[in-house]
């Protein structure tokens, strides 16, 4: 089995990871979940940048090897351009309740860190959906 | 199972009508990624909490993301069972796809465990050697269900 099918399955396993924890992180930020603790949540969003790098390797490496179709794809630009914007929401979320205010212990969430991380977790399924339909809307898998 | 078996399930209603449309089985791949990026997000947060990535009581959290993790993993059934329904010769013999369900299954088992032996673990904060087997085998065996489901295009016949 070629290396092409590994990096795809590989991709996979990275998005579960990264769209799952923003999902959780969302969740947690809008209280509908009760736990796990405030404090917690920048080191949730250190391990979902984990599995954007996996992501970002693993879709490196499928590109390379079909760039120029996948360049030409509409639908694998919109799924670029929603990778930019969770990719962005999640980096200014993750300064906003990590590093900086570490030392001042439980994290300061307020409106618009609960909106940037819905909106962050929106761009990340946004991106799942378009790159499912990247199979159907292109030649490509 | 025999071979008219699975011929009966490929000429079904239900086979019939996932195939009624070109828009049917992209909009049930979608819904399982996406189910399966729910129930991953839940199990995550459980299985961090098993390994002692954070320790807490958090009882109450973990019923609400159990809750969560079943409602998605039966979304995830459902449109699983469609795909077969849809298109049953490509998953019938297909080693992916058998081995994405006995990891399931070892899934489901090792979650049966937690819930025998160490449900009580995350009313204190306490991490055991224990805790932490089934936390990294949880993570392992959900990853290797990713993967294999990934596989099973490249596996078809």
């Amino acid at each position: 089995m070629a290396g092409g099918p590994t990096l795809l399955a590989l991709h996979s396993v990275g998005m579960a990871v990264v769209v799952g924890l923003s999902l959780m992180i969302t969740l947690r930020l809008h209280r509908i979940l009760p736990g796990p603790r405030l404090e917690l949540i920048p080191r949730l969003l250190t391990l979902a940048g984990w599995g954007f790098v996996l992501n970002l390797v693993t879709g490196l490496g499928v590109f390379i090897t079909r760039g120029p179709e996948y360049i030409v794809s509409g639908i694998f630009l919109a799924k670029m351009a929603l990778v930019v914007v969770g990719a962005g929401l999640t980096v200014w979320l993750w300064s906003r309740l990590g590093p900086p205010t570490r030392a001042a212990g439980v994290p300061a969430v307020d409106g618009v860190a609960k909106a940037v991380s819905l909106g962050a977790t929106l761009a990340w399924f946004g991106a799942v959906v378009a790159g499912r339909l990247i199979a159907y809307l292109s030649d490509l898998y | 199972m025999s071979a008219s078996v699975f011929q009966r399930i490929a000429d079904s209603t239900l086979g019939a009508w996932v195939n009624s449309s070109a828009l049917i089985w992209p909009t049930l791949e979608t819904i399982h990624f996406i189910s399966l990026c729910v129930l991953m997000g839940s199990l995550l947060v459980i299985d961090l909490r098993l390994v002692g990535f954070y320790r807490e009581r958090c009882a109450s959290t973990i019923r609400v993301l159990a809750r969560l993790a079943l409602l998605a993993f039966a979304v995830n059934l459902a449109t699983g069972v469609l795909f077969v329904f849809g298109n049953t010769f490509k998953y019938v013999g297909n080693p992916a796809f058998e081995l994405k369900l006995a990891l399931i299954a070892a899934a489901g088992l090792n979650a049966g465990l937690y819930q025998w032996r160490l449900s009580h673990l995350v009313e204190t904060e306490e991490v055991t050697w224990g805790s932490m087997a089934v936390g990294c085998v949880s993570l392992a065996l959900w990853a290797g269900v990713i993967v294999c489901g990934r596989m099973i295009t490249f596996y078809a016949r």
